[in-house]
């Protein structure tokens, strides 16, 4: 609105302050006059809300209505209307000379680390992470970006220095391109505490000896671990995530952030398609699929038919549906022992089986309607005609619907060591396959 | 008998075997030169930071003389109770300067998504615009 020259205010709550302030400097304008009101406004009543109206402004102390049309009537000073272009600085190429123990300190009270203690990047150890491509260290390989915030660009040698500090090994370090070159962050900036997930496929995976048996999504293996660690840190550093009150605002944080939630794909005891190709990728590729959503959850609990005498998974795993929410789609982790008896079952595919799970998991329009995730995110679709939206916001509220818009929305794949047929279930979405092969 | 059964039988945790010898381990004198050196070696780091674009600064828009007489818009990004909050400012402004317009509008698509017809409507019609963003 400032660019079109239409004087402006933005208002949010106070608990937003430090965002909106930075996130207007990062954006070019330092000097915006927000407003806030107290916080939360969600929940609130009419009344409650007027009472915001009429209150003061939490942060500034004065009183909100007055903050506002002062806000589109004091006139501007010269700091306001300056132009240019102002350099961000984050601190210069190489730090030390240094002990471990201080260098350690360092990254770790600026911000640089998930709190966990790092393999110092030396020169000699970034060298050693270089070998594992053959892409030139100075070539950028992409832009990331927390949320909304200006992206930032990255070389090889970037990722590299974020792949040592994870303990990663240098043969793991073309997953890690792969995936840095996704753009994709594993730290998001919502209020929201969303999980990240990679699925690794293809002869890879038993190249680094990943696990993909008994314990596969644990802290069992070395690539496992550091590949999902450096995906973090690479979101943090690379992307600039990660700082919070200012990039991220995840109200109760995530603990699979961590490390994130990496899959293994156990093509060997499957009896399914491996992910990849199912993506359009050869059974020799390898290839890393990416992930987000809010979570994952095991399937014990769930209920269904015959659960003790005979267990009937697909039951199962749509009575887990139903705890999802429908702003991410579902991947489901099944172990090589659950795949049999679904194909005893008659699911020789996975095909059949998202078909049955899509036309089987049902709730009211109004349970779908009543989410505050599908009145922020899917409504707005509605109301510009999106379907399948447009239509399940017009339906009588009785109307049995699905809780995804296609079988495609439901993800299968295969991980575990067959010590029980058991399944979880994250509430996540695909987002992009690519090449690791391209990256070596 | 082994020390470990016999604390057992005494009602002792084992455990205190453990501690017993860890604490014989605590080093009693200075660090041994060869720890020493080892801990005070010099390393040099590569910052793990990406490169941040350059911030291009933005002026403000002038401002008004006044409110009296415009026209403002109320514009709902999508958060949640957002739209009841504004509509509650949309009274406040009736009640207190009646001579001011204000037109409520919420913004299509979600609330990272982009509207320009509104924009253009809100420069054609409007005077001045306070943005309700975040919860």
């Amino acid at each position: 609105m400032e660019k079109l020259g239409i004087p402006s205010v933005p208002m949010a709550t106070k608990s937003f302050a430090d965002l909106a302030k930075s996130n207007a400097s990062k954006r070019g304008m330092p000097h915006i006059r927000a407003c806030f009101t107290p916080h939360p406004v969600w929940g609130k009543t009419a009344e409650q809300l007027m009472a915001y109206v009429e209150g003061n402004d939490p942060v500034s102390g004065k009183p909100l209505m007055q903050e506002i049309i002062d806000g589109l009537t004091v006139p501007l000073i010269a700091e306001d209307t300056k132009t240019g272009m102002m350099d961000v600085n984050v601190g210069p190429p190489v730090y030390g000379p240094d002990t471990l123990d201080n260098l350690q300190i360092h990254f770790l009270n600026n911000g640089m680390t998930d709190f966990l203690p790092i393999i110092i990047p030396t020169p000699e150890k970034v060298d050693a992470m270089l070998k594992g491509s053959s892409h030139h260290p100075d070539e950028v390989v992409g832009k990331m970006a927390a949320g909304a915030f200006a992206a930032w660009t990255f070389t090889v040698r970037q990722v590299a220095v974020n792949a040592v500090m994870a303990g990663c090994e240098p043969e793991y370090f073309p997953i890690l391109l792969a995936v840095a070159s996704s753009g994709m962050a594993a730290l998001g900036s919502s209020t929201s505490s969303f999980a990240y997930s990679m699925v690794i496929n293809g002869p890879i995976r038993d190249k680094l000896n990943m696990n993909y048996t008994i314990g596969a999504m644990g802290p069992f293996a070395q690539p496992n671990a550091t590949i999902g660690r450096a995906w973090t840190l690479i979101g943090k550093n690379l992307g600039n995530g990660g700082i919070p009150g200012d990039t991220y605002m995840g109200s109760q944080g995530n603990n699979t952030n961590y490390n994130n939630i990496v899959i293994a794909e156990n093509e060997k005891d499957s009896l399914w398609t491996p992910y990849h190709v199912q993506k359009g990728f050869k059974p020799e590729d390898n290839v890393v699929s990416l992930f987000a959503g809010e979570d994952i959850r095991q399937g014990h609990g769930a209920r269904g038919a015959g659960v003790l005498e005979n267990p009937m998974f697909d039951d199962q795993i749509s009575d887990m549906f139903r705890t999802l929410t429908s702003q991410f789609d579902a991947l489901v982790i099944c172990d090589p022992l659950t795949i049999k008896r679904l194909v005893e079952q008659g699911y020789d595919t996975k095909e059949k089986l998202t078909d049955w799970l899509w036309k089987n998991t049902m709730r009211t329009a109004k349970d779908y309607r009543d989410s505050a995730f599908v009145y922020t995110f899917h409504y707005p679709r509605a109301l510009r005609g999106e379907e399948p939206y447009a239509t399940w916001y017009k339906c009588p509220e009785g109307t049995l619907i699905p809780y995804w818009p296609k079988p495609d929305n439901i993800v299968l794949v295969c991980a575990g060591g067959q010590t029980n047929p058991f399944f979880q279930v994250g509430n996540l979405t695909y987002r992009v396959s690519v090449s690791i092969d391209k990256w070596m | 008998m082994n020390r470990r059964k016999l604390l057992s039988l005494l009602g002792m945790s084992p455990a205190l075997l453990a501690g017993a010898q860890m604490e014989a381990q605590q080093p009693k004198a200075a660090k041994s030169g060869k720890v020493a050196a080892a801990e005070n070696a010099q390393f040099e780091a590569l910052n793990p930071k990406g490169s941040p674009p350059p911030v291009k600064l933005i002026p403000m828009a002038p401002r008004l003389d006044s409110v009296h007489g415009k026209t403002i818009y109320l514009v709902d990004t999508g958060f949640m109770s957002g739209g009841v909050l504004l509509q509650q400012m949309q009274i406040w402004f009736n009640k207190n300067y009646p001579d001011v317009t204000v037109v409520f509008r919420k913004k299509a698509g979600s609330y990272m998504e982009d509207d320009p017809p509104l924009w253009k409507e809100i420069k054609e019609k409007g005077n001045a615009a306070i943005m309700a963003i975040g919860h």
